[in-house]
C-alpha cells in the first residue's frame, strides 16, 4: 500500500508539469497581449510602440518564454504564484478572496447531491419500472438537461417577482454571519446540487442495476437475507466505485467550473476570477489557477483511488 | 480679463442647455423638486455596476468601471454643474481668470481643503497633477493627455493659485479642465511613485475609501472634513459588482441595490417599473455616445471612396433607430457630434450627406451603382470584427449585416474578446470593418472629433485629409462659437461624404434608481456626477 502511495504521489510531479506547460504554452498561442489592455483601456486606439514595450519589460513579457516559465515554476516550488500583470496583486492573495467561496459551495453541493442522489438511485434501480423508479428517472433527466444557470435565472426571479425580495448580493463567510451566509448560498447550493445530484442519481441507479443482477446478490437471495440486507450491504457497498469516481471529479469540476452560476449569483468564486484572467491574458494567474484546479483534480482522484481500498478489499489485496 | 463664470455663455448656448433639461423625462416626480424637498443625512446609497475597474487610477482609465467607484473619493479643479450639464463651475477652484488673448488661464484654489490622510490641498498637489496629465512621466499613461496640447507649461506661483500657460487658444480647455477624470492627487504620494494611485486611494473628496474587493464590492465612508459644509447628506456608498445585466436588474427589483449609474435595458426598465410603480424613478437621457463602423480605408477594397460609400447608403438608419432603440437604447440619428447639442449639424444638412437621406430605397440604388462602378456588380464579401459584448455591440452589428445585404454585401461577423479585439483589430489595423464605439464625458469637439485627424491613436480607420487635420486645427483654436461651429460641420461633412467613418446611432441612457434616492440628476453619459455630494435618502 505505501509503494503504491508513493508511486502516485510521485506520478503528480508529472501530470502538473505537463499541465503548467500546456497552459503556458497555449495562453502564449492565442492572441491578445495584457500589456495591449493595460494601455489600450476601452477605446484608447493604437499605443505607443515605445510605451508598449517599456510596459512589457515592467511586466516581464520581454523575456524568452522559457525564462518565463522558469521563472514561474522556481517561485511555484516557492509556493509563491507571482502578481496578477492586472491587478499588480499578489495571485495567492486575489485567490484567497474566492477560495472560501468556491470551496463551501463545492462542499455543500456534494453534501446536497450524497444525499439526494444515494437513496434515490438505490430506490430507483430496487424499483425499477416502478412510478417511483419514473419519478426519480423524470426528475433527474430534468436536471441534466436544464443548464443550471437557466435553472439559477428563474430561481432568481421567481423570488423577486413573487417575493419582491433576492439574495444578498455580497457573500458573509458562515462564521461572520450564517444566517446572511445561509440566504445567500442556498440558492446556488440547490441549483447546482439538482445538476450534480441528478448526475449522480442517474449513475447511482444503473451501477445498482448491474450489482443486483450479480451472482453473489443471487446468493444472497437464496440464502434468504431481507431485502434490507442484500440491498445495503451487499449491492449497495459493490454499487458505490463508479459513484464515489463521479462524487470526486464533480467536486474538483465545481471548485473552479461554475463561471455561469457564480455570475448569475454575483458570487465572487474561482470560476469567474479564471475567466477574467484569461480575457485579460494574465497569465500568472491563469496558470496559477489551472495549476491548483489540476492539482485539485489530482488530490480528489487519489483520495478515491484510496476509498476503492476500503470499498472493495480485492483492490486493497492486489 | 474676463472671469470665467461669465465667459460660459460664449462657449455653451442656452438653447443647448434647454434642450438637455427638456430631454430628461423624469417618470415619478420632476428632479427639480427633489432638490426642493429637505435633505437627510444617513443611509448608505446601494447601486450596482457591470465590471471591476482596471486599475483606480481615472487619469489612466477611460471605463465607468473606473470612474463610478472613485470618484465620490476625489475633487476635481472645476466640475460640471450636477444640477446643470453642461455648465462649467468650480470644486477645488472658487474663481478664475482668462487672458483676452486666451494664452493664460488662472485659477484660484480655495483654502482649507484637506485630503484624508489631513494634508492640506494646495496649487501645488494641482500643479503635480496636472503635470502628470499633460506631460506623463515615462512609464506612466495619461489617456486624455491630447486634449491638453494647448497646454505649454504649469505654473503654482503660491499655494492659492495655479497657471495654465497656453501655446495658442483652446476653445476646448475650460471644459477639458472639468474632466471628472482629472482628480486631484496629493504632490507627495505622486513624487513617491507616479503609479501610485492604481492601486491605492487618497483624495479630498465628500468621502473616503473604505474597502474594495475585486469582483465583489466598493465601499466608501462619509467624510466628516469634507470642504462643502454640511455634506455629503450619506453615510457612505456601496458598489455590488456584477457583470450580468438580468443580475443588476433583479438587484434593483428586489431592493438589494438602489441604483444603477450607467444603463439598463428598455425590457428590464419596463419589467422594473411594471412591479415597482412609482417606488422607482427612470431617468432617460441622451448619451455623449456613439456607436459607428471604422472602415480600414488602407486596405483594398476600402480604399476607394465609392465602397464605402456604399456601405453608408445601404443602412437604413430610422428603421435602425426604431429596432435598436429597444434592444440597445441606440436611438439618435446623428453626424459626429451629438444630435441636440449646440454643435450638431442641422437636420438639413445633414440630411444631403451619403446615408443619411429620407429615401431608403433611392439610397440602396445609389449604393448598388457605386459598388458595380468600383467592379463589384454582383456585391462583396468584406469582414466586420467586434466585441463580443452583447450591449450594444452584437445588436448593433447583426443589423448593419442585414441591411448590407440588401445591397449586395455579404458580411461575416467575427465578434471577439476585448483582448484580440485590440490585438487582433484596431490596434494593428488587421481589419476591414470593425465596430467603432465613441463615449466622451461632454460635447465637446475636441474629444469627439480628434479621432479623425491624421496620425491620431484613435483614427482607427488610418485615413489622412489634409483638408481634415486642418479644420480640426482651426476649430480647436476657434474662440468664437459660431465660427466653430461652422468649422465643425465643414469637418463632418468631409468625413461623412467620403465616408472615411460611417457613423451609426447615438446612445441614450435609462439611469433607474429607487424614488428614495433623491438629488440626482443623470446628465447625458455615466462619468460626470458621480460624486454623490448632494445625493441623500428619503429612507433607509
Amino acid at each position: 500500500m505505501r509503494t503504491y502511495l508513493a508511486k502516485r504521489l510521485l506520478l503528480i510531479v508529472p501530470t502538473l508539469l505537463g499541465v503548467a506547460s500546456l497552459v503556458f504554452v497555449i495562453m502564449r498561442v492565442i492572441p491578445g497581449d495584457v500589456a495591449l489592455l493595460i494601455l489600450g483601456g476601452d477605446q484608447a486606439g493604437q499605443i505607443d510602440k515605445a510605451q508598449l514595450a517599456a510596459l512589457h519589460r515592467q511586466l516581464g513579457l520581454d523575456q524568452p518564454l522559457l525564462v518565463q516559465f522558469g521563472t514561474w515554476l522556481w517561485g511555484v516550488l516557492r509556493l509563491d504564484f507571482g502578481t496578477s500583470l492586472w491587478t499588480g496583486r499578489p495571485v495567492t492573495e486575489e485567490l484567497l478572496i474566492r477560495l472560501p467561496l468556491s470551496l463551501e459551495l463545492a462542499i455543500l453541493a456534494t453534501i446536497i447531491s450524497v444525499l439526494l442522489a444515494i437513496p434515490f438511485g438505490l430506490l430507483a434501480g430496487v424499483r425499477q419500472d416502478t412510478w417511483v423508479d419514473y419519478l426519480v428517472r423524470v426528475i433527474s433527466i430534468g436536471g441534466l438537461a436544464i443548464p443550471s444557470f437557466w435553472v439559477g435565472i428563474l430561481v432568481i426571479l421567481f423570488l423577486v417577482i413573487y417575493f419582491g425580495w433576492g439574495p444578498p448580493l455580497e457573500f458573509t463567510p458562515p462564521w461572520v454571519d450564517p444566517w446572511k451566509n445561509f440566504q445567500q448560498m442556498v440558492w446556488p447550493v440547490v441549483t447546482v446540487g439538482y445538476r450534480y445530484a441528478a448526475v449522480t442519481t442517474r449513475m447511482t441507479r444503473s451501477t445498482v442495476l448491474e450489482v443486483l443482477r450479480e451472482d453473489y446478490i443471487r446468493t444472497a437471495w437464496a440464502k434468504g437475507l431481507r431485502e434490507r440486507a442484500v440491498v445495503v450491504r451487499h449491492a449497495l457497498k459493490n454499487a458505490m466505485l463508479p459513484v464515489i469516481t463521479l462524487i470526486g471529479t464533480e467536486f474538483a469540476f465545481l471548485i473552479g467550473g461554475l463561471v455561469v452560476t457564480e455570475t448569475v449569483f454575483t458570487l465572487n468564486g474561482v470560476g469567474r476570477f479564471v475567466v477574467d484572467a484569461v480575457a485579460h491574458r494574465d497569465y500568472p494567474v491563469v496558470q496559477a489557477l489551472v495549476f491548483l484546479i489540476a492539482l485539485c483534480f489530482v488530490i480528489v482522484n487519489l483520495l478515491i483511488d484510496l476509498t476503492y481500498a476500503w470499498f472493495d478489499p480485492r483492490i486493497r489485496f492486489q | 480679463m474676463t472671469t470665467g463664470v461669465r465667459c460660459l455663455p460664449r462657449l455653451f448656448t442656452v438653447g443647448a442647455f434647454a434642450l438637455l433639461v427638456a430631454s430628461v423625462v423624469v417618470a415619478g416626480g420632476s428632479t427639480a423638486l427633489q432638490a426642493a424637498e429637505t435633505p437627510r443625512r444617513g443611509g448608505v446609497l446601494l447601486a450596482v455596476i457591470g465590471a471591476d475597474p482596471p486599475s483606480l487610477d481615472p487619469h489612466q482609465e477611460s471605463t465607468f468601471a473606473n470612474i463610478e467607484l472613485v470618484a465620490p473619493l476625489y475633487s476635481t479643479l472645476l466640475q460640471i454643474d450636477p444640477y446643470d450639464y453642461p455648465k462649467i463651475i468650480g470644486d477645488v477652484a472658487i474663481d478664475w481668470k482668462i487672458a483676452p488673448d486666451g494664452s493664460s488661464y488662472t485659477f484660484k484654489i480655495r483654502q482649507g481643503i484637506r485630503f484624508h490622510d489631513g494634508s492640506p490641498l494646495t496649487a501645488g498637489d494641482v500643479k503635480a497633477t496636472y503635470d502628470k496629465i499633460v506631460f506623463p512621466p515615462p512609464g506612466v499613461r495619461s489617456v486624455r493627455k491630447k486634449a491638453y496640447t494647448a497646454i505649454e507649461r504649469i505654473e503654482a506661483p503660491d499655494p492659492a493659485t495655479v497657471v495654465f500657460k497656453l501655446k495658442f487658444p483652446s476653445a476646448s480647455l475650460l471644459a477639458n479642465l472639468a474632466s471628472p477624470w482629472n482628480v486631484i492627487f496629493p504632490k507627495k504620494y505622486l513624487d513617491q511613485d507616479p503609479n501610485y494611485f492604481k492601486t491605492h486611494v487618497m483624495g479630498s473628496g465628500p468621502f473616503k475609501f473604505k474597502n474594495y474587493t475585486r469582483g465583489s464590492t466598493f465601499e466608501g465612508e462619509r467624510n466628516p472634513d469634507y470642504f462643502v459644509k454640511d455634506r455629503p447628506y450619506l453615510d457612505g456608498y456601496k458598489f455590488f459588482i456584477s457583470p450580468e445585466t438580468s443580475v443588476r436588474a433583479a438587484a434593483i427589483r428586489s431592493g438589494r441595490a438602489y441604483i444603477e449609474f450607467r444603463d439598463l435595458p428598455n425590457a428590464e426598465v419596463d419589467a422594473i417599473r411594471k412591479q415597482l410603480g412609482d417606488k422607482v424613478t427612470v431617468q432617460e437621457t441622451p448619451m455623449t455616445g456613439q456607436w459607428g463602423i471604422a472602415i480600414n480605408n488602407t486596405v483594398k477594397p476600402f480604399s476607394d471612396v465609392r465602397v464605402r460609400k456604399a456601405l453608408a447608403l445601404g443602412i437604413d438608419r430610422p428603421t435602425m433607430s426604431k429596432v435598436l432603440y429597444q434592444l440597445t437604447g441606440l436611438r439618435l440619428i446623428g453626424g459626429l457630434m451629438r444630435p441636440g447639442s449646440e454643435w450638431a449639424m442641422p437636420e438639413a444638412d445633414l440630411e444631403k450627406l451619403p446615408g443619411f437621406g429620407r429615401d431608403v430605397e433611392k439610397n440602396r440604388s445609389e449604393a448598388r451603382r457605386l459598388l458595380a462602378d468600383a467592379g463589384y456588380p454582383s456585391g462583396l464579401k468584406v469582414t466586420l470584427k467586434n466585441r463580443n459584448v452583447k450591449l450594444p455591440y452584437q445588436d448593433f452589428a447583426v443589423f448593419l449585416i442585414q441591411e448590407w445585404r440588401k445591397i449586395g454585401v455579404e458580411v461575416t461577423h467575427r465578434p471577439l474578446e476585448t483582448a484580440a479585439w485590440f490585438s487582433d483589430g484596431q490596434d494593428t489595423g488587421n481589419f476591414e470593418l470593425i465596430v467603432a464605439p465613441t463615449v466622451e464625458f461632454m460635447d465637446d469637439p475636441d474629444q469627439f472629433l480628434g479621432r479623425y485627424a491624421t496620425g491620431s491613436t484613435q483614427n482607427w480607420g488610418r485615413f489622412s485629409n489634409p483638408l481634415i487635420d486642418d479644420l480640426f486645427s482651426r476649430q480647436a483654436r476657434a474662440l468664437d462659437p459660431h465660427e466653430r461651429k461652422r468649422l465643425i460641420n465643414e469637418l463632418e461633412k468631409v468625413v461623412v461624404e467620403n465616408a472615411y467613418y460611417i457613423p451609426g446611432l447615438w446612445w441614450t441612457r435609462n439611469l433607474v434608481h429607487w424614488t428614495k434616492v433623491k438629488n440626482y440628476v443623470a446628465p447625458p453619459n455615466h462619468y460626470t456626477n458621480q460624486k454623490l455630494q448632494d445625493v441623500w435618502l428619503s429612507e433607509d
